[in-house]
């Protein structure tokens, strides 16, 4: 069985992200893989382990810069990995739709013309938030999706999964091939091991080139930096506390 | 002159309430642009007696009526859906921010090849979206490449006071001849949770954080967040330590809440919680570290420790709720 799984580095959330002449600066930011990639590397690995003869690679559309995310998912457990990079400097990690078209393009070229049984991405980076990329991949790859799931069990020729709705929980049965994006609490990504990381330094990472000269669907046109910070009231008491919400602001 | 198509959600043959709300923003939208028309979009039996008097403004429903549609089928759907904008001609097409709308809008996107762009406000008549990234850090604005358009609204926009009861006309669309391929992902079951309100949806989340110190010291959270009516929310220590499940974590991992009153108890207000109270009304902190992060994204704060604090808020909360 061929598993692909679609990563891409985020800053990490403990780091500052800057703002300098009108864009994001990076220059004090630690990347990691995206939390929710995570997560759809470690079922794919899962899956690996109770199928045998399964190979797991691991794409990540990127500047060369990016290739730690790649070495962490060979550490942990992956097969291959393959840095997609596209010669016209398109790469605009703002835009879902590129970055699904990339990311469908690599896999058509890696794979030829069987398709891989199953795409795991992550439901969304973090930094951008847009959600879109894995249904845009399926649409593109002409494969059924799934965005979302918190659990997955293989049944004959289904896969079993769940995820939540508003108020609930929604369980769903999808075939083979399909794209399915991770939620948080479908698993416990493992952790890297010392001999997991030297063996990841010892493997290649290859490149995958594609073209893509298509315009993007959305554009970035600006960003500002947000004052978060409010001015704190402190109260004294409770008493306080219950008058303000419930009398001044009428919330109650 | 702009056609507007809104995606109306049901679930078991209701028609969902943010969708509702969605036709009606979209209303006003149209009313902002002068010459504007709006249509809808209902998947699924549904008697649409349930809906006189309910939306705003004058307007067509294409109603795809058919038992097969009952439950949500991305590939499906999506093709009624794309059908029907084309056919109609329509230029934008609006979805309440559900997970049904998060799983199919993409794929509309790339199928009738329109920009797609989440956390949309109708309030301006702008084309484009500005929404917070990186954690609420910065404000990011997106304009749109494409001609048609596809829109996610903002769940924490207000819906705009508009009188009820237009002219809404439904036309049935003719069941389609549907194949074994296009079954797949099928539904299989919904298991409805009961009780308080999902913390996404709730006007009052009261959340949760390292400082409760046990699942067992969460009691205090539901019990105040039961009094109000409100829902229960986590922060992501609680939801790693196994206090809490998953669906109640608020931030860049959880939810993105926007209730107009939250409670953060004993939780420190860490950049990744803080992602997700960005759109909150009045934020109340109560933490016995005056020298929390969680006091700069707060409009009042009291310094104290949360088992002792709690209770007696909860007890107060009882006597003024008793006086009502």
């Amino acid at each position: 069985m061929n598993i692909a799984v679609c990563v891409c580095s985020v800053p990490d959330t403990a780091s500052v992200v800057g703002y300098l002449d009108g864009a994001i600066d990076y220059s004090r930011v630690n990347m990691v893989i995206n939390p929710f990639d995570e997560y759809a590397l470690e079922e794919a690995l899962r899956f690996k382990e109770r199928v045998e003869g399964s190979v797991v690679t691991v794409f990540s559309f990127a500047p060369d810069s990016a290739k730690e995310v790649l070495r962490k998912a060979l550490a942990m457990g992956a097969d291959r990995a393959v840095r997609v990079s596209c010669s016209e400097d398109a790469l605009q990690p703002s835009d879902p739709f590129l970055t699904a078209l990339g990311l469908s393009r690599a896999i058509s070229g890696f794979y030829g013309a069987i398709l891989p049984d199953l795409v795991f991405c992550g439901k969304q980076s973090t930094d951008f938030q847009s959600a879109q990329v894995p249904s845009m991949l399926a649409e593109l790859l002409g494969m059924a999706s799934v965005s979302g799931i918190t659990s997955l069990h293989p049944s004959g020729e289904f896969l079993r999964v769940e995820r939540e709705i508003e108020g609930g929980i929604e369980a769903i049965d999808v075939t083979f091939p399909a794209v399915l994006s991770a939620e948080k609490g479908l698993n416990e990504p493992r952790n890297t091991s010392i001999r997991g990381v030297m063996e990841a330094r010892k493997k290649t990472i290859d490149l995958f080139q594609v073209s893509l000269l298509e315009e993007p669907f959305v554009v970035l046109s600006g960003v500002e930096p947000l004052e978060r910070k409010k001015i704190c009231c402190f109260v004294p008491d409770e008493h306080e506390l219950l008058r303000i919400l419930s009398h001044d602001c009428n919330l109650l | 002159m702009k056609k507007f198509l809104v995606f109306l959600e049901q679930r078991e043959g209701i028609v969902k309430q943010s969708s509702l709300s969605a036709w009606n923003r979209v209303q006003e939208l149209a009313a902002l642009d002068g010459n504007s028309v709006v249509a809808g979009i209902l998947a699924g039996p549904v008697d649409t007696g349930q809906l006189d008097g309910a939306m705003a403004g004058d307007g067509v429903i294409y109603h795809a009526g058919e038992d097969g549609l009952g439950v949500y089928n991305q590939e499906r759907y999506t093709r009624v859906v794309a059908d029907t904008f084309t056919r109609e001609a329509c230029t934008d097409l609006f979805f309440a921010d559900t997970v049904m709308a998060r799983d199919m809008a993409p794929r509309l996107s790339v199928r009738i090849q329109a920009s797609l762009l989440s956390g949309r406000t109708t309030l301006d008549g702008d084309d484009g979206v500005s929404r917070r990234v990186y954690s609420g850090s910065f404000q990011a604005s997106f304009v749109p490449t494409r001609q048609p358009r596809i829109y996610i609204l903002s769940s924490s926009a207000p819906v705009p006071a508009f009188p009820d009861g237009g002219r809404i006309n439904f036309i049935d669309i003719e069941p389609q001849q549907w194949t074994v391929e296009d079954l797949f992902p099928m539904v299989r079951r919904i298991i409805m949770g009961e009780g308080p309100p999902d913390v996404a949806e709730a006007r009052i989340v009261v959340a949760g954080g390292r400082g409760m110190g046990s699942a067992e010291g969460f009691a205090l959270i539901e019990q105040l967040a039961s009094l109000l009516g409100g829902a229960v929310g986590a922060s992501r220590t609680a939801v790693d330590s196994g206090w809490r499940s998953h669906a109640e974590q608020i931030g860049q991992t959880g939810k993105t809440v926007a209730p107009a009153l939250y409670f953060a108890c004993g939780i420190s207000g860490a950049v990744q919680h803080l992602a997700g109270i960005g759109s909150a009304g009045v934020v109340v902190a109560i933490n016995s570290d005056r020298g929390a992060p969680i006091f700069d994204a707060a409009d009042y704060g009291l310094v104290g420790d949360v088992h002792i604090v709690l209770p007696k808020l909860i007890d107060l909360v009882k006597e003024f709720l008793k006086k009502q």
